[in-house]
């Protein structure tokens, strides 16, 4: 079984090195320190098996999943407190494992993972990583966007406004533009409704931004942003705005 | 606030006492002046009650001159304007009143100069007492204020030392230094056999300390120091540390685990995050007559917003302001790259306030 470790303590990854050298069957192709390296080799690598530590600087082991997508091995979390053990399982993690492991513990759960690739059990949906990338009960803080080859982490702060274009999302910072795969109405229930609200059909606004509104026609208006930027606002668009700012 | 005007009932029994000094009043103008004792009764009791309403001004000078602190000359010189402007204030209201009192087309006789003695010697003593008063007020306000800051104090040293335990019983912490003693007993049981000395150092420090009411900043900077050495291991070359202590400050006596928690959360919420590690530093230096803490440490702009940030520092916080009241503060300065804690605590003044609760 091929087998990427990634942990950002060098110690952690020895020790588990140590440990899966003494399990028959197991090729440990690559080790990680952080969320981007573990991003890069997942798919350069492709293992079977991924050991992904939770917190690690830039990326938690959530985020680095639900980039990877729809290509992710299958993981086995290792963290030192169990307070994801719930979050795990949503993201159909094969076993979750607690520092230090025990290597009878971390047997039982390479037997698990084998059994798991002899079945294919399908991969989570992009959806549900997502989801489980952030604490439960609190809202999205920051987008985690792939560009050519490259992490962009954008905090929502930095969003002027969101725009759908067939079946991806451009996010617009400061004139520039980043792409996504996701649907506007999977996004817009992720978002803070107090800062983000979906002004159209194609258009989720940062009310930060917004300057003023214009009328533009019969039940149609215009969000003017700070930068001069237009966006057309529907009728129920303009509603929920004034629901929030008066 | 003024203590009589805070609560309704302290006002009600001022009032009342301010009453029956013009019931007294009253009798002495009926058998020493020799006047009408409706008269009497109608002028006095007003009269008192304007006076107990102008000597309700005085609490400000108390608080503007607490005595001990402010020098005699000053004090009698300052009461003595004061009563007087207080007292020809309420001559010429009692004047006015007088003359309201009167029933049109009559006069007062020339015996009524008689009430104008009497009028000065009671107000003489009326103000005496009120200013008096007002002493004894403002000396129970003030070990009152003292009796509850030291509770104050009590309540939050002890919770500093509960978090110092939950701290030591971090599960994070704890666990991955487990880890880290097995990782390294595969490879290197002489660093895996520092790493257990180091642990034990730190969990023994951290409960002796946590008893102390104060202790020198060289023991609060070594159980930082300990507290660091441990967390390298973990992060390795990740996680650097400077410390700067200046030699006159050494001594200095301080809240313990007050700095711990902040070099904890320079680690976490700080090093932690970024890939390339960073370092943190730790300064101590007088400042004239303050001794100022600083610990710093560079941030991941983009770092996920962190729970439980700073309730270390608002127990950090709350205890420095309670234990030196506004000779101390904390100054936390945050950029996108950079986070900064300052604490500026009096030279002297740490020892003694420390001193007198200990």
């Amino acid at each position: 079984m091929r087998v990427l470790i990634v942990d950002d303590e060098t110690l952690a990854r020895s020790i588990m090195r140590e440990h899966l050298a003494k399990i028959p069957g197991i090729e440990i192709v690559g080790e990680a320190a952080n969320g981007f390296e573990a991003v890069k080799l997942a798919e350069e690598l492709n293992p079977e098996l991924m050991f992904l530590d939770i917190q690690m600087p830039k990326l938690s082991g959530f985020e680095v999943l639900e980039l990877i997508g729809d290509k992710a091995p299958a993981v086995i979390f290792t963290t030192a407190y169990d307070e994801f053990a719930l979050r795990a399982f949503e993201v159909h993690a094969v076993d979750y494992l607690l520092k230090p492991v025990e290597p009878p513990r971390l047997a039982a759960a390479v037997e698990r993972a084998a059994e798991r690739l002899r079945n294919k059990t399908p991969a989570p949906s992009a959806h549900d990583l997502a989801v489980s990338a952030r604490p439960p009960g609190r809202t999205l803080e920051r987008i985690l966007i792939r560009h050519e080859g490259r992490v962009h982490v954008l905090p929502l702060e930095r969003i002027d406004f969101i725009e759908a274009q067939d079946d991806y999302l451009s996010f617009s910072c400061a004139g520039k533009r980043l792409r996504k795969q996701q649907t506007m109405s999977d996004l817009e229930s992720q978002l803070d409704a107090t800062r983000f609200v979906r002004i159209h059909r194609s258009f989720i606004l940062n009310v930060e931004r917004l300057a003023r509104i214009d009328l533009y026609g019969k039940d149609s208006w215009l969000a003017i942003l700070g930068d001069g930027t237009k966006l057309p606002m529907s009728r129920t668009g303009h509603a929920k705005l004034k629901d929030l700012i008066g | 606030m003024h203590p009589i005007l805070k609560r309704r009932s302290r006002l009600v029994l001022y009032l009342a006492v301010w009453i029956v000094f013009g019931l007294l009043l009253t009798v002495v103008f009926i058998f020493g002046g020799r006047a009408p004792p409706l008269w009497s009764l109608y002028f006095s009791v007003p009269m008192a009650m304007l006076l107990g309403m102008q000597s309700l001004s005085y609490w400000y000078l108390v608080q503007s001159m607490p005595p001990g602190e402010t020098p005699i000359v000053r004090m009698v010189i300052s009461w003595v304007a004061a009563g007087l402007a207080s007292l020809v204030a309420w001559l010429v209201l009692g004047y006015l009143w007088a003359q309201y009192l009167l029933e049109p087309g009559e006069n007062y006789g020339d015996e009524a100069y008689g009430i104008l003695g009497l009028m000065i010697f009671a107000g003489a003593i009326g103000i005496s007492l009120a200013v008096l008063g007002h002493y004894l007020a403002g000396a129970f306000e003030r070990s009152r204020n003292a009796e509850r800051r030291a509770l104050e104090l009590q309540v939050l040293a002890r919770e500093a030392e509960l978090k110092s335990l939950r701290a030591q019983l971090d599960p994070h912490f704890l666990f991955n230094s487990l880890n880290s003693v097995a990782a390294l007993i595969g490879n290197d049981t002489a660093a895996a056999r520092q790493m257990c000395f180091l642990m034990a150092q730190f969990f023994r420090k951290s409960l002796t300390l946590g008893r102390e009411q104060a202790i020198p900043l060289s023991e609060e900077v070594g159980l930082a120091q300990t507290f660091l050495a441990i967390e390298r291991v973990r992060f390795g070359e990740r996680l650097r540390s400077r410390f700067d202590i200046a030699e006159d400050v050494r001594d200095v006596s301080v809240p313990p685990l007050f700095l711990q928690p902040l070099v904890e959360n320079a680690v976490h919420h700080g090093v932690a995050h970024l890939l390339e590690g960073g370092e943190v530093c730790v300064t101590a230096r007088r400042r004239e007559s303050f001794v100022e803490l600083v610990v710093e440490n560079p941030c991941d702009p983009d770092r996920p917003p962190s729970r439980g940030t700073g309730v270390g520092l608002v127990n950090v916080r709350s205890r420095v302001e309670t234990l030196c009241g506004h000779r101390a503060s904390v100054d936390v300065n945050a950029t996108d790259e950079n986070f900064r804690v300052s604490i500026l605590l009096p030279y002297t003044g740490a020892a003694a306030a420390l001193r007198a609760t200990a």
